[in-house]
């Protein structure tokens, strides 16, 4: 199956929460929205002639613009075909829906755009840091992170 | 000029000679500095959560006590198989009379199932699926 | 305090045989807390197999630091870490000693300049008596940073220390 088809075939589905696509990149991706990730997901692993079941990767990224979002890379083994998938949120309600229900590893995965970026997923059975300490302030990959000068007694910066 | 026993007394005189010295020497030269967080339990460097001290199994126990049971009746085979030879067949059947009850209670012990030994059984996790329905799957995969 | 350590005001024939007698024991036998983090402790295991065998020189890994006399940090101490080490460090018994192996527990490594998580050298928390610069340093250098350990160990004295 095609980006194209994909995309047209989630459009079907989904309607208003399939926006905007970019299918001539090196990597086709479509952007979903982030109140629906999860019924996307559990649609694009289970239907037959998608069957998407393996997430290879799960990146959480701040924009040129300042929000925030995830980007999911989707494969499937049996049917051979890929996809990208963006979801975004703001910085003042860094809400996405969890997707750690439909592929295992995405449970970690979440954890870790949790801890970097501070993008809450709802539905996440066990949302907590893994990365940093569990009092660290802040979360370190925002671009407005400053590294603070003491933590737990130690000085930080060099 | 020492009866043999007396030897004995040297020997063991001399051993507990050269353990307690080995500690005493150590005790006045090693340094003994303990704060609170050298007194502290082992737990691979994270903070200590529960007893150090934790219930195990009742089953360790029952198998140490028919150890020891049967291990006594060893020991009693000991020196009845050092006076064998004079006594002859009362012994035999003296013996055999002790090992029968012995036996029996074993086999009491084997019945009743104290001598299995229970595992654990591990709870292993499920995934939890968001639909109620099955993962659906097509036709076999096409060949690859 | 031990009973008999630092009593004594000046040296003299017993107090330096004994000495010499413990020291050469302690350095002989120094037991290994095993604290590979990172790279450097690949390293540190090609020292402990067969072709630099660190444990010609006594130095025995050991899981546990009620047991050890060094521990040899080698690899990133990140700051969620360094608690773990303080901990550890504390629950050794004395005579300890602490090398510290690699570039990232000697000053942060190349992590120093943005490193937000990163703690800059391991002597922020425990002191160390050894530092084996290198990244990751070679076998060979750790048994040169353990040989000059064993030179430190072999100057201590049961005597009181004078300024």
């Amino acid at each position: 199956m095609t980006a194209q088809e994909i995309h047209d075939n989630l459009k079907a589905k989904f309607g208003e929460a399939v926006a905007e696509a970019k299918l001539d990149a090196l990597q086709p991706w479509i952007r979903v929205a982030e109140d629906l990730t999860g019924e996307i997901a559990e649609f694009l692993r289970d239907e037959p002639g998608f069957e998407f079941d393996y997430l290879s990767c799960l990146s959480g990224v701040e924009f040129q613009d300042g929000k925030l979002g995830v980007v999911y890379h989707l494969n499937s083994i049996s049917k051979r075909h890929s996809i990208v998938l963006r979801a975004t949120c703001t910085k003042e309600h860094p809400h996405i829906q969890s997707v750690s229900q439909v592929w295992g590893t995405a449970n970690w995965h979440e954890r870790e755009a949790y801890d970097m970026f501070g993008i809450v997923f709802d539905g996440h059975p066990d949302l907590r840091r893994i990365l940093c300490g569990d009092d660290y302030p802040g979360h370190p990959l925002r671009k407005d992170f400053k590294v603070p000068e003491f933590y737990n007694g130690m000085k930080v910066p060099y | 000029m020492l009866t043999e026993f007396g030897k004995i007394l040297i020997f063991f005189i001399l051993g507990g000679v050269f353990v307690a010295g080995g500690l005493i020497v150590s005790w006045l030269l090693r340094p003994n500095k303990p704060y609170p967080a050298k007194l502290s339990s082992y737990e691979c460097g994270e903070e200590p959560v529960g007893q150090a001290w934790v219930r195990f199994n009742v089953r360790f126990y029952v198998i140490a006590l028919i150890f020891l049971i049967f291990d006594v009746e060893i020991v009693f085979l000991f020196p009845w198989a050092l006076v064998y030879r004079e006594l002859g067949l009362f012994a035999f059947v003296e013996m055999a009379v002790f090992l029968v009850i012995l036996w029996v209670g074993y086999a009491y012990v084997w019945v009743k199932k104290d001598l299995d030994w229970d595992k654990p059984m591990p709870k292993l996790p499920t995934l939890v699926r968001r639909s109620a329905e099955p993962v659906r799957r097509t036709a076999p995969a096409e060949a690859l | 305090m031990g009973i008999l350590n630092y009593k004594f005001e000046k040296s003299n024939i017993v107090i330096t045989s004994l000495d010499n007698l413990l020291n050469w024991a302690r350095l002989s036998s120094l037991y290994q807390m095993q604290f590979g983090l990172a790279c450097c402790a690949i390293e540190m295991m090609a020292a402990s197999a067969s072709n630099f065998d660190i444990m010609r020189f006594g130095v025995i890994p050991r899981a546990t630091p009620r047991q050890c006399d060094v521990m040899i940090v080698s690899g990133t101490v990140t700051l969620k870490m360094a608690t773990r080490i303080k901990r550890l460090f504390d629950q050794m018994p004395e005579p300890r000693y602490v090398i510290s192996m690699g570039s990232c527990s000697n000053c942060g490594g190349p992590y120093w300049e943005h490193g937000y998580h990163v703690l800059k050298g391991v002597d922020r928390v425990i002191p160390v008596d050894v530092y084996v610069p290198g990244c990751p340093p070679r076998p060979e250098a750790l048994l040169e940073g353990l040989i000059k350990l064993q030179e430190k160990v072999r100057k201590e004295s049961l005597a009181k220390k004078t300024a």
